[in-house]
């Protein structure tokens, strides 16, 4: 079994209730997420365009967070999901450093590294992620990789030359698929980021791990 | 490529949330400065018994002490910079041998334990138990300098840090800190001839350190987007151009200058300034070099 995932852009309407079923679903502590949707808007009024794309860990087959972590606190579960065992982890930031796709942050309760799981725990109970029940568009969707028949296979298949991982050129081999992204939604250099002009907030950074 | 898209598309992030700030912060500057000199002495007092056996025979006790002292604060501050200091001993227990941290940790520890025999033998004077063990010692001290690279390697989204250019870096910073310290500790206890070897160390790893940084200066934004985006911030009125040419200028130009003069004048008091210039800009290369991606955003 090699779970994976895929977000059809195409669905995304940025309604983020998977930002929030997560948040919820996990605990996720406040200034951190393991899940975001990122609106890029594209074009010169009145031109324009919004974008929705929703970011998580990309679970890589060749994970630069598993091979750096010193005492394998993430690991590889059987089903492919790159797991994290909190009360194994250091807090030495190897895994952040690592990440090509900013996915892992220091929780700043139990100072540790965390991250998404594809809720791991729910799959255990043969449930999907809180992300993927929460979407009211099924833009998210999750399955065996390996199974022919599982939904997220038939979608690949459907859109061959349309499936996109972000930042290949890292050779992670990223079990995270998008349909529908181009280089404005997947490549975090491709827009700009102004300080201070983001929609509901002036905050563009906040310490790593709370006050460390 | 990037730049021509973004004039064209105009894409801007109106809606995200916070980005995390530095990670690995000055900590990890000092942690690399302390390794540097911590492993550069026992370079330089291994080159120096070989080269003038005579002059530096009398520096086994102190550069023992002075490679233990920096070697522990080099420790310190690594376990400071952990969120969880208290779980250190996981890295012996749950030992990932893939991970540059923990490869780091055995043989900085091994290294750790080797100084302390180290300053044992040259307590109870036994100088043929210790030139024994210094080129153990030596050997451990390249694969301990040289690991902190490794480890910059393995942070995959960092792409500035390309294996081997830091690798040498971490070389010539040993060996530039390693002199530098040698010839302040030396004092008067060193021949001329001694601390003009140390000299000529001291000023072509700055030469080589200082070629690398500028062949990344201006030929890394053709390799990649990611290092042309990173090198934005010591180019032009970026968060660090005035430290990235200050440290240039104090950890590598104005020593080598100073050597030359040093050399010209036979003044040791000049060669004294060019080595700690070197120890001050140096700190400074490094926290420019660590800082810089990572405020690059990733996603």
């Amino acid at each position: 079994m090699q779970l994976g995932f895929l977000v059809d852009l195409h669905l995304c309407m940025g309604c983020k209730g998977c930002e929030i079923a997560c948040k919820v679903e996990n605990e996720v502590p406040l200034s951190t997420w393991r899940l975001r949707v990122k609106y890029v808007d594209v074009g010169t009024f009145p031109e324009t365009r919004r974008t929705f794309t929703p970011l998580r860990c990309n679970h890589c087959e060749n994970a630069p967070c598993e091979r750096i972590c010193p005492v394998s606190a993430l690991h590889y579960l059987e089903n492919g999901i790159v797991n994290i065992d909190k009360e194994r982890c250091i807090g030495c930031s190897g895994c952040v450093m690592a990440c090509p796709y900013g996915a892992i942050y220091i929780d700043p309760q139990t100072q540790t590294a965390d991250k998404c799981t594809y809720c791991a725990h729910r799959v255990a109970s043969s449930m999907m992620p809180a992300c993927v029940v929460a979407c009211p568009v099924q833009a998210n969707i999750f399955g065996d990789l390996e199974d022919p028949t599982s939904n997220i296979s038939k979608y690949i298949q459907v859109h061959q030359g349309g499936i996109q991982v972000r930042k290949p050129e890292k050779g992670t081999n990223p079990h995270h698929y998008y349909v529908g992204g181009g280089n404005v939604t997947l490549n975090p250099l491709a827009s700009h980021r102004i300080d201070g002009h983001s929609l509901f907030t002036k905050i563009t950074t906040l310490p790593v791990g709370g006050h460390h | 490529m990037v730049h021509e898209t973004l004039a064209a598309t105009n894409a801007v992030v109106t809606l995200d949330v916070a980005l995390p700030g530095i990670v690995w912060p000055w900590l990890v500057t000092v942690n690399m400065w302390a390794k540097s000199i911590g492993t550069g002495v026992i370079f330089m007092l291994f080159m120096l018994l070989r080269m003038h056996p005579e002059s530096a025979k009398s520096l086994r006790l102190s550069t023992a002490i002075v490679a233990f002292i920096f070697i522990n604060i080099f420790l310190l501050f690594t376990l400071a910079d952990l969120h969880q200091p208290f779980r250190m001993w996981h890295i012996f227990v749950h030992s990932h041998l893939t991970s540059s941290i923990t490869v780091g940790a055995w043989m900085a520890t091994i290294f750790l334990g080797l100084l302390t025999l180290l300053m044992f033998f040259a307590w109870k004077k036994n100088d043929e138990a210790y030139d024994k063990l210094l080129l153990w010692v030596a050997i451990l001290a390249i694969p301990v300098t040289l690991y902190t690279a490794a480890l910059m390697a393995q942070c995959t989204a960092r792409e500035l840090w390309q294996m081997p250019t830091e690798a040498a870096q971490m070389i010539l910073a040993a060996l530039l800190a390693g002199s530098a310290t040698m010839i302040l500790l030396g004092g008067d206890k060193l021949s001329s001839e001694a601390k003009n070897t140390l000299g000529v160390v001291l000023g072509l790893s700055a030469l080589m350190a200082f070629i690398i940084y500028m062949s990344e200066y201006i030929f890394g934004p053709m390799k990649a987007e990611e290092v042309a985006a990173v090198l934005d911030y010591v180019k032009g009125d970026g968060q660090y151009t005035v430290m990235f040419w200050l440290g240039q200028w104090i950890a590598y130009l104005l020593p080598m200058l100073l050597i030359l003069l040093s050399r010209v004048s036979k003044s040791e008091s000049i060669l004294k300034l060019a080595a700690i210039l070197a120890l001050v800009g140096l700190a400074m290369v490094k926290h420019v070099w660590l800082m810089i991606p990572q405020l690059l955003p990733m996603s």
